[in-house]
């Protein structure tokens, strides 16, 4: 990491004597007063400097300032569970358009795994039952403990202000347990399984970001468990999920292209499922997509960028 | 000439025969006097009074509408708007009327001297209330220029003159804020970025209440500022500038706005960068970054929007700021085209022009395209009596557009003639 250099530091210190420190995590000076101001308007002022001491820690302002917005929604945050990203809530928002134009006839069953905060069951019905008048039925689960609890918590925040809150159940279940669909209760069908599974390869975890790695923040404070992973996450959404619910599609973050590429050769003997991957706004591989031939989960074809073969 | 009518009348109540006697004398005079007050009474322009008259064909039609249960906001809209307009003409009509009864009364030869006097006197109370209302009708009768009853956003930005011209531009952004609050219009600071040294570099300001673009237009341009800077240590008088754009909103720039902003525009119309940090992304990093940058590519406008946490905030201000330019920029063609068919002594209103100047040593402001000076300063920069300013604007926009307007119907007219001469050159051929 470049050193922060001293006329920086200077002009840093001429604005604000709390500004320093927080070049320490942004190294630009416009990010940095974009953050000071955040925290500004979001904390008491007597928990300024402590806020500015973490962050110089390189601790996620996210935890700082125990949230993050997530579309129209304010997701609490909390160490030990994942910070949404703002691709999750890109391709949420691109899957929520689509599904918005099936109609408000049929409900749709959604389950989501490794649902961390629970950022993803909440926008989507949020989008498709608040906005669109679409009937839902969401279960989410994770294994970890820390974030049933708080996907439980953001739940519940959820459904003070939207009546929808009911329509979403949040269990706490491992994705490699041998009779998950019982444990979670879901009914034999199931429209769409969405994840954001942990997809990041060992190797790539403990490098920098200079070398397609994490970043030092997501190293120190963001839990390892909903970010190592490998192709086995896929495999398991797939014959856990998507098959034994016989699932009509799904959708899957992931950060390498051989993830897309297994997920495509898991279903290739499969004749009636149809694969293809879908584009984050920075223009990388972010998504696998799978619908079955003749059922309505076709109009996910809209939210792909290449139809794989 | 008035006083002696004035003491003439006077008189009469406490000496009517010698009033009488005096009035024989000076009817001559009288006369000439009434005729001198009647030629002041100036003509609405005939284009005016037909687009009077197709409105109160619209009205009926509009009233049989609304009767008849077919009830939305734009036709209460439209209603509301015609019955003001109408309720004016009616007003100008009954007016003219006993105006020109009166008129008929004077020239009259022969008339019996007292009863003069009375009519002398209804003129004196007649005239001024027709002035005021052939003042009021002529303005609801020109049309009615785009967008004129949307919410308006007011951009800031220091011109020449460095540190200076950033303090102005604090002042002036404070001089709008005291206005909406003058005015009881609800406003938002949608942005506001400072550069090195805490100097103001961009200010965006909304003004929420329909109609308030429609006064806030005559803000648009650069305004000089003369005056000793408190940074100044010689006590020399400097001369900076800030530039105010005024744009009409054209949506909320809120997240239930963004599909219909989003609408608006053919795909592919709108490229949308989202600036961030290279390496992986998704899970490998958890930035805050959530600035976002459209660019319009026919027009290659450019709207970045990075004050909100949350990236379709961001996003969602940034189209609504999009719109408002490019509404703007549409405008300003029609506008110019408009003016373009009178190539004959237009005076240009350039971008570029200064508009006002604020003199703080003289406690003046000076409206450049009017002519205008108000002597206090004070009371303009506290938003009181800014609206002085922009009414003796509005009047001289008016005025253009009047000339304008009649401008355009002679050149039609001419050229009809001389289609006509031609058609007749050709048939005589």
């Amino acid at each position: 990491m470049p050193r922060i250099s001293p006329s920086l530091a200077r002009k840093a210190i001429a604005k604000s004597s709390l500004l320093p420190r927080l070049l320490r995590a942004n190294r630009t000076l416009e990010a940095a007063e974009q953050e000071l101001r955040w925290i500004q308007q979001e904390l008491p002022q007597q928990q300024w400097k402590n806020a500015v001491l973490r962050r110089s820690r390189l601790e996620p302002l996210q935890y700082i300032l125990k949230s993050q917005p997530f579309g129209p929604l304010d997701i609490i945050c909390r160490s030990g569970v994942l910070i949404p990203r703002w691709e999750t809530e890109e391709w949420t928002y691109k899957v929520a358009n689509a599904l918005a134009k099936l109609g408000k006839e049929k409900q749709l069953n959604i389950v989501d795994a490794c649902t961390g905060t629970g950022c993803i069951p909440l926008l989507l019905t949020h989008e498709l039952y608040e906005q669109e008048g679409i009937p839902v039925d969401v279960v989410a689960f994770d294994v970890s403990d820390e974030a049933f609890k708080l996907a439980s918590e953001n739940l519940n925040e959820y459904s003070n202000i939207y009546k929808s809150g009911k329509y979403i159940t949040i269990k706490q279940a491992d994705l490699f347990s041998n009779d998950l669909v019982k444990e979670l209760g879901v009914r034999k069908e199931s429209d769409l399984v969405t994840s954001n599974p942990p997809y990041i390869p060992h190797e790539d975890y403990i490098s920098s970001v200079s070398c397609n790695g994490t970043s030092r923040s997501v190293r120190i404070y963001e839990p390892s468990l909903a970010l190592i992973g490998e192709n086995e996450f896929y495999g398991a959404l797939l014959e856990q999920l998507v098959i034994p619910t016989n699932s009509k599609g799904f959708i899957f973050e992931l950060g390498y292209t051989y993830q897309a590429n297994y997920v495509r050769d898991k279903l290739r003997n499969m004749e009636s499922w149809k694969i293809g991957t879908s584009m984050d706004g920075a223009g990388r591989i972010r998504c696998v997509v799978g619908w079955q031939k003749g059922s309505e989960m076709e109009i996910l074809e809209e939210v792909c960028d290449e139809v794989l073969d | 000439m008035i006083a002696m009518i004035r003491c003439i009348a006077r008189c009469r109540g406490i000496r009517p025969l010698i009033a009488a006697k005096y009035s024989t004398v000076s009817a001559a005079q009288q006369r000439a006097l009434a005729l001198e007050k009647f030629d002041q009474i100036p003509q609405i322009h005939p284009l005016l009074l037909e687009r009077a008259e197709v409105m109160k064909k619209e009205f009926a039609s509009v009233e049989s509408k609304m009767s008849s249960g077919d009830f939305d906001q734009d036709l209460t809209i439209k209603f509301s708007n015609l019955s003001i307009i109408l309720e004016n003409y009616a007003k100008y009509t009954s007016e003219m009327a006993t105006f020109q009864e009166l008129k008929e009364f004077i020239l009259e030869p022969d008339q019996d001297p007292e009863l003069l006097q009375d009519a002398m006197e209804e003129v004196e109370t007649t005239v001024p209330q027709l002035l005021r209302s052939i003042n009021t009708l002529q303005s609801r009768l020109l049309p009615p220029m785009k967008y004129d009853d949307k919410p308006a956003i007011l951009e800031l930005r220091p011109g020449v003159g460095g540190s200076e011209a950033s303090l102005f531009t604090g002042d002036l952004m404070q001089m709008y804020i005291n206005f909406a609050n003058f005015m009881k219009w609800r406003y938002t600071i949608v942005s506001k970025s400072e550069g090195n040294a805490g100097f103001l570099n961009e200010v965006i300001m909304s003004i929420d209440d329909p109609g308030s673009y429609n006064i806030l237009r005559h803000e648009s341009g650069v305004h000089r500022v003369q005056r000793i800077p408190s940074t100044e240590s010689k006590g020399r008088i400097h001369t900076s500038t800030a530039a105010v754009v005024v744009l009409p909103k054209m949506s909320d720039g809120t997240e239930s706005s963004l599909k219909d902003d989003e609408r608006q525009f053919a795909p592919g119309e709108v490229r949308i960068d989202t600036m961030r940090a290279g390496g992986k992304g998704g899970q490998h990093v958890n930035t805050t970054d959530s600035a976002v940058r459209l660019v319009h590519i026919p027009t290659g406008v450019t709207v970045q929007q990075q004050d909100e946490r949350s990236q379709p905030k961001n996003k969602a201000k940034a189209f609504s700021i999009l719109r408002a330019r490019l509404a703007a920029l549409e405008r300003d063609k029609e506008f110019n085209e408009q003016r373009k068919m009178r190539t004959d002594q237009v005076t240009t209103t350039d971008r570029s022009d200064k508009i006002r100047t604020y003199n703080y040593p003289q406690n003046r402001v000076t409206d450049h395209r009017c002519g205008f000076s108000l002597h206090d300063l004070t009371g303009c920069m506290a938003g009181s009596r800014l609206m002085d300013v922009i009414e003796k604007v509005e009047e001289h926009e008016f005025e253009s557009r009047l000339q304008d307007l009649i401008a355009d119907s002679k050149a039609a007219a001419a050229a009809a003639a001389a289609a006509s001469a031609v058609e007749v050159a050709t048939t005589t051929d």
